[in-house]
């Protein structure tokens, strides 16, 4: 499914992908990874995730080696201790980009602090931020609690946001509806916060319950990698 | 029920408590359950609650204790480490007979072991864990949706009781996210408190002095406290006991006995091997204290079945309970890993296939 039929995701350089606890950052990231690759970038991932203890971009390490893409992780053994450790080798990742270099934040304030601590890096570098939002999670369900989080990430991080990523989403539950009603709302916060609307997703499976041409910014169609062990991830388009 | 959201199950444990008319919660954090913390010192203050961290997981046991006491609905949330250190309290308020919820986000163990899912914390759930004659009433919830509802029933039941309740959640229960809807809301007051509270007589509805102790020096006083106690647990097996039957009305040929998120795993190597044509059953019990005996003995004892199989996220705990229920009728197995790696449906399905 090709969703850059409608729009293309117009991204290169660094990009930062930032938001509340379970706003979907990391599978955002991972997807967008693939779908970037697939499209003819070369593609670099820095998993800066610190504060959360499952369902990281880690566990997609094997699929993103796969595409070709190169995960930057703490060292092997530290994979799966609760300390915040942040590799040097994201200090590469940022003087070194390549095309396309995404670095995936762990959620809240919190979890953008670890961007604060990479500032001698990013200084005078061109970085794109992108605030993502799901409405369907607590604390991002208005504009104002959506608001609220951008102020908390940039004042935590030293970065500035510069886009959002709508990822309105109940995971198997979401229906067409859900995308729309969420596409909606991003554009409100889009139109409240002055932030330019980078991009939508949807799930694969849903694409061609969409009306895509309603949309004015392009859909990044999400392949579910991080599943419980009862679920299998979903093919790669 | 109200609009669906989607929660990390930490999240939905925080807001079930609230939902239940909980607005004490204390705790310390842990992983891999801080995230309760993290959202009830948002939401409290919202609701005109209270979230109090203590100096560590023993104060916080006997914050929950005092604060029952006194008549307040209360609960904790931690991670295996952390309810051993609460366990002193946890025996201290069932000798007292007061209510309260406590959640076990279960880590690798023994020790500091990992922060990875592990159902390692069944003994010390069921079989005791503090010091003392005591059960707590345990249910394992096998989704967010699930953990949600027994939150809900929790405070009742603690309070029914006058009893520690907990609710028994591997690491993916309070990490793994889903949609979930939230119940109605119920009153914060405990509607019998009267029974034990000691929160001052110009609160009561009665004449009775109520006194908070698990203090019995005279032998025969002892022993009668314990009796009652011991009645509470009878009347528990006889009301309480929760149990889900996965493909038993099929001629099955295997049955799986299996409790949390692991029993999920379980559920798709069910459907996997029924395509291939074996026909495997399971208890899920939801109540592991009182645990479904009758519903395990009679599910081993079908003709078709030939064989029980434990499948726990531990080297062999519950395995134990479901023995003693199968009673020797037919011979009974263990599989399960703790180190942190949830067994696959693959693995589950090579085992069953290997059983038979």
């Amino acid at each position: 499914m090709d969703a850059s039929k409608n729009h293309r995701i117009d991204l290169k350089g660094i990009v930062v992908i930032v938001g509340n606890y379970g706003s979907g950052k990391t599978e955002v990231a991972i997807n967008l990874a693939i779908f970037e690759k697939k499209a003819g970038t070369d593609v670099r991932v820095g998993d800066l995730d610190l504060v959360n203890p499952y369902f990281r971009t880690r566990e997609a390490r094997t699929l993103l080696k796969d595409h070709g893409i190169d995960l930057v992780l703490p060292p092997k053994q530290y994979l799966y201790a609760d300390l915040p450790i942040l590799t040097p080798e994201i200090g590469g990742l940022i003087q070194h980009p390549g095309e396309l270099a995404i670095l995936d934040a762990g959620g809240d304030d919190v979890g953008a602090t670890v961007l604060a601590a990479l500032a001698d890096h990013l200084r005078g570098r061109t970085v794109q931020t992108l605030q993502v939002v799901n409405p369907f999670r607590p604390f991002t369900d208005s504009i104002d609690g959506c608001l609220k989080i951008r102020r908390e990430i940039e004042a935590a991080s030293k970065l500035t946001v510069t886009g959002l990523v709508g990822n309105a989403n109940l995971i198997d539950d979401t229906t067409p509806s859900d995308i729309e009603e969420g596409y909606e709302f991003v554009k409100r916060f889009s139109a409240a916060s002055g932030l330019p609307l980078s991009f939508i997703t949807a799930a694969t499976d849903l694409l061609h319950r969409l009306d895509l041409g309603r949309f004015t910014c392009p859909v990044l169609p999400i392949n579910r990698q991080l599943v419980p062990p009862w679920r299998r991830s979903e093919p790669d388009y | 029920m109200g609009k669906k959201v989607l929660m990390k199950g930490n999240e939905a444990i925080g807001e079930a408590a609230i939902r239940a008319g909980c607005l004490n919660y204390f705790a310390y954090p842990i992983t891999p359950q801080s995230e309760v913390a993290e959202y009830l010192a948002k939401r409290m203050p919202e609701v005109g609650g209270v979230f109090v961290q203590g100096e560590s997981e023993v104060a916080v046991g006997y914050m929950l204790f005092g604060a029952s006491g006194a008549g307040a609905r209360v609960f904790t949330t931690s991670s295996s480490p952390g309810i051993s250190l609460m366990s002193e309290a946890i025996s201290y308020i069932a000798g007292a007979q007061c209510p309260a919820v406590f959640v076990n986000i279960i880590r690798g163990g023994p020790g500091l072991g990992g922060i990875l899912p592990s159902q390692g914390d069944y003994f010390q759930s069921v079989k005791g864990g503090g010091h003392g004659d005591y059960r707590m009433l345990v249910m394992a919830p096998a989704s967010v949706q699930e953990a949600v509802e027994m939150m809900m029933v929790a405070f009742p039941l603690a309070e029914k009781y006058r009893n520690p309740v907990m609710i028994l959640g591997d690491g993916l229960i309070g990490q793994m996210m889903e949609p979930v809807e939230f119940p109605d809301q119920l009153s914060t007051e405990p509607s019998n408190k009267d029974d034990w509270a000691a929160n001052g007589m110009e609160y009561r509805r009665s004449d009775k002095r109520n006194l908070v102790k698990s203090l019995y020096l005279d032998p025969e006083q002892l022993n009668n406290h314990n009796l009652l106690l011991k009645s509470k647990y009878e009347r528990m097996k006889q009301e309480e006991i929760r149990y889900e039957a996965y493909n038993t009305d099929s001629d099955y040929i295997s049955l799986i006995v299996s409790y949390g998120t692991m029993s999920r795993v379980c559920k798709t190597a069910i459907d996997n091997l029924k395509e291939e044509g074996i026909e495997v059953g399971m208890i899920r019990p939801q109540t592991l204290f009182p645990f479904p005996e009758t519903a395990i003995h009679d599910a081993a004892g079908k003709p078709s079945c030939k064989s029980v199989m434990s499948i726990e996220m531990s080297m062999g705990q519950m395995v134990e309970d479901v023995e003693r229920c199968v009673k020797g009728n037919r011979p009974v197995g263990w599989y399960g890993k703790c180190g942190g790696d949830v067994p696959t449906p693959e693995e589950i399905m090579h085992v069953i296939k290997e059983g038979i």
